[in-house]
């Protein structure tokens, strides 16, 4: 029988400025291409045999929706389990600290109560990895932990992320900031289901807080332990860190780490033909996606699905989601190009290194 | 019903391991996709695949046809490989054969009329413009035709017709054509008479159990209403090497004549997920095709990368087309080529030749080519 259902909180937000998810839910935030960054946790669960997946929604959950369909690429179009679309509550996409608000947890109380596995794996949407949540679940076992927080050293200061004090691997405090080299919180978690469940019940009185608010005062009687993860990671809880972690992968090393053969990410498919490169177009350091069609010059940037590129047009340093048009003559430069866009033959669109320009739909 | 046991022997290595259905075609596509996708295009739910030749990874390719919408309720894609009876065993013997020992499934759809397609065709149609022609004029029987130049009509099976489009004379392969319009192997049959003669056929002692050599030619001496539906377009029969790496070829350019990107009439195919491909700061790219999970190094020219392809630094891949997973690693050439799945060329050694005198340079799936 499976040891794990799965849980992905998607009901919330961040911090920062909300322009750079250009007006969706984070969850399904277009990420490397082809890609939503509900993505890499639903994979990871997927990858390690989780069958039984509950989303929590956002209000504005039609990009989201849309996006998983009933779960089939996932393998989690089941006759009993599979994907469970939960209704998130009104307050999640209001406030701007944590990520595992203890209401949403608790409106959804039916979904951790129908299951019968010992343990659930619990994460948010806002950080790509591909990790071996089997490893994970085997380490929560063999260390009798009833929470085990999954932490990364922290590559630069954040200020939305979660920090983990630990000694000996036992969790002592929490912070709500992180400076480089910190460990950091993954928003990833593995508990024990009726632990989670008995937990919730505790903490009725102040379902208004941050699971991980309300359990810091408790970590004198739980046994909450950290899981050091040293693989490839990155947060995308910025425009910032968005830019930079489309940016990160277009070192093949990257690549590989993200994309083992044994781990595929999944994502919805569709049937959009290869990419098609014209004579006379440029292309380097590029990633491109299926149905792309390029003329002109490409480069250091990441296309999404069907973008057509034409003569004369560059693209340099940017982000282009799916479906852009860059006409003839056009020049993208350090900037975010929105799904579908037209932009204009001749027009000219440039943000800096440090400032990037977001042309939002 | 889609007949899709044939062995592609004239592909030599590419039909080696697999059907040529099966075959890998135009980056992200297999050959059976184009008449799975023409299917799903014209709202057909229920299609009988019969398989033979080397089954197994068309079987799991095809599955229950979810990537072509077959996957519902009261419909589906049903495989056909020829099976035991108390009679004995054997294989499918001719087209009319392959079908005649389905006639159960048949019976059990209860249809009303049973197209007849073959699976290594590249082509776009709609079928249910040529049924409502089939059901227009009161045919028993509609066959798909197109015109060819008549130098090479003799390569053939010929209709002749009258100027309504009725079938008058068939002639396989003639040497002096009277008509230049070809049959394209694709059938409407109004179902009764197709079983009936289906039976018929089976008694016959001299039968080659074919539908262009004996069903056709009977059904026309008893005066049966055969019509000749007139298709101008893109089709191709790959039946060669050379004709498999020029066909494949001809989706580069500007404007192809077969369209991939036409998104009203999608070609749809049962992908594996794969991460976008990378294209390397030196590498350099000039008319080609990219799949999904590519990661490209060096120089590309006039070619089709299918999925999951490495081609390395300095490497060079020209006029070729490399088939799923296929690696070129550094400092190699592939010119004029074709490299089959899981096919590696070493490093610095050239694979093929730019001489257009040359045949097309082949090697079959997981070959390696150069020195370990």
């Amino acid at each position: 029988m499976a040891r794990a259902i799965g849980l992905i909180n998607a009901n919330y937000f961040t911090k920062a400025d909300p322009a750079f998810t250009l007006g969706r839910p984070l969850a399904s935030l277009p990420v490397l291409g082809r890609y939503r960054m509900i993505d890499f946790a639903l994979s990871n669960m997927a990858n390690c045999c989780i069958r039984n997946v509950g989303v929590i929604l956002p209000t504005n959950y039609r990009s989201i929706a849309d996006h998983l369909g009933a779960g089939k690429e996932w393998s989690l179009d089941r006759k009993n389990g599979g994907l469970f679309l939960l209704p998130g509550s009104a307050f999640g996409t209001a406030r701007r600290t944590g990520r595992f608000l203890i209401k949403d947890l608790l409106d959804n109380k039916a979904f951790l109560e129908r299951s019968r596995t010992p343990y659930v794996v619990v994460s948010s949407a806002s950080f790509i990895y591909n990790m071996s949540y089997t490893e994970l679940v085997d380490a929560h076992e063999a260390s009798g932990a009833d929470v085990t927080m999954v932490t990364a050293k922290a590559s630069a200061d954040y200020d939305d992320m979660c920090g983990v004090v630990a000694e000996d691997g036992r969790v002592t405090g929490l912070t709500s900031t992180v400076k480089l080299g910190d460990t950091a919180f993954m928003d990833l978690f593995v508990i024990g289901r009726e632990f989670l469940l008995e937990l919730l019940e505790n903490y009725r009185e102040v379902e208004h807080l941050d699971l991980f608010v309300a359990l810091h005062d408790d970590l004198k009687d739980e046994n909450v332990r950290t899981y050091e993860y040293n693989g490839y990671s990155a947060a995308v809880l910025n425009g910032e860190q968005y830019f930079a972690t489309n940016m990160a992968l277009l070192d093949p090393n990257v690549q590989d780490k993200l994309f083992p053969a044994d781990r595929p990410i999944i994502t919805k498919t569709h049937d959009t033909p290869p990419a098609k490169y014209g004579s006379g177009c440029h292309v380097a350091n590029a990633m491109v996606s299926s149905g792309d069609r390029i003329h002109g010059t490409v480069s250091t940037s990441v296309l999404g699905r069907n973008v057509i590129v034409e003569e004369g047009a560059s693209v340099v340093n940017s982000i282009i989601l799916q479906g852009v048009t860059i006409a003839k003559g056009a020049k993208v430069e350090n900037a975010i190009i929105d799904r579908n866009l037209t932009i204009a033959a001749g027009t000219e669109l440039r943000g800096t290194q440090d400032d990037i320009f977001i042309q939002q739909r | 019903m889609l007949l899709a046991g044939g062995q592609g022997k004239r592909l030599m290595a590419l039909t080696a391991n697999i059907a040529k259905p099966a075959v890998s075609f135009g980056g992200k596509y297999r050959i059976i996709d184009f008449v799975l996708s023409n299917c799903a295009n014209s709202a057909i739910n229920t299609v009988g695949i019969l398989t033979q030749y080397r089954p197994y990874l068309l079987h799991s390719y095809v599955g229950t046809g979810e990537a072509w919408n077959l996957d519902e309720r009261g419909g589906g894609a049903a495989i056909l490989p020829p099976y035991q009876t108390r009679e004995g065993a054997s294989w499918y013997e001719g087209t009319a054969d392959a079908i005649y020992r389905n006639i159960e499934f048949l019976e059990e759809q209860d249809a009303e009329y049973v197209l007849i397609l073959s699976g290594d065709q590249l082509y776009r149609m709609d079928y249910a413009d040529m049924l409502r022609a089939h059901k227009e004029a009161g045919a028993d029987l509609t066959v798909s035709v197109m015109e060819v130049p008549w130098e090479e009509a003799p390569r053939f099976g010929i209709m002749t017709t009258d100027d309504e489009d009725n079938i008058t004379e068939f002639n396989e392969k003639p040497a002096e054509p009277n008509s230049n319009l070809a049959s394209m192997g694709i059938y409407i049959f109004n179902n009764d008479l197709l079983l009936k003669a289906l039976r018929a056929e089976k008694e016959d002692p001299n039968t080659t159990m074919d539908f262009g050599g004996d069903i056709i030619p009977k059904l026309l001496a008893q005066g049966k209403k055969l019509l000749a539906y007139r298709f101008a377009g893109y089709w191709r029969d790959v039946g060669t090497v050379a004709s498999y790496h020029e066909t494949a070829l001809e989706l580069l350019g500007d404007n192809p004549e077969f369209d991939l990107y036409q998104d009203d009439f999608p070609i749809m195919s049962n992908t594996s997920v794969q991460p976008p491909h990378y294209v390397g700061p030196n590498a350099s790219i000039d008319d080609a095709l990219i799949s999904n999970g590519c990661k490209v190094f060096g120089k590309v020219k006039h070619s089709i990368l299918s999925d999951g392809v490495y081609v390395g630094e300095s490497a060079t891949v020209v006029d070729s087309v490399l088939l799923p997973g296929a690696t070129v690693e550094d400092g190699a050439q592939v010119i004029h080529a074709i490299l089959g799945e899981g096919a590696t060329v070493k490093a610095g050694v050239t694979f093929g030749s730019a001489d257009p005198n040359e045949e097309i340079a082949l090697v079959g799936d997981d070959v390696v080519v150069g020195k370990e």
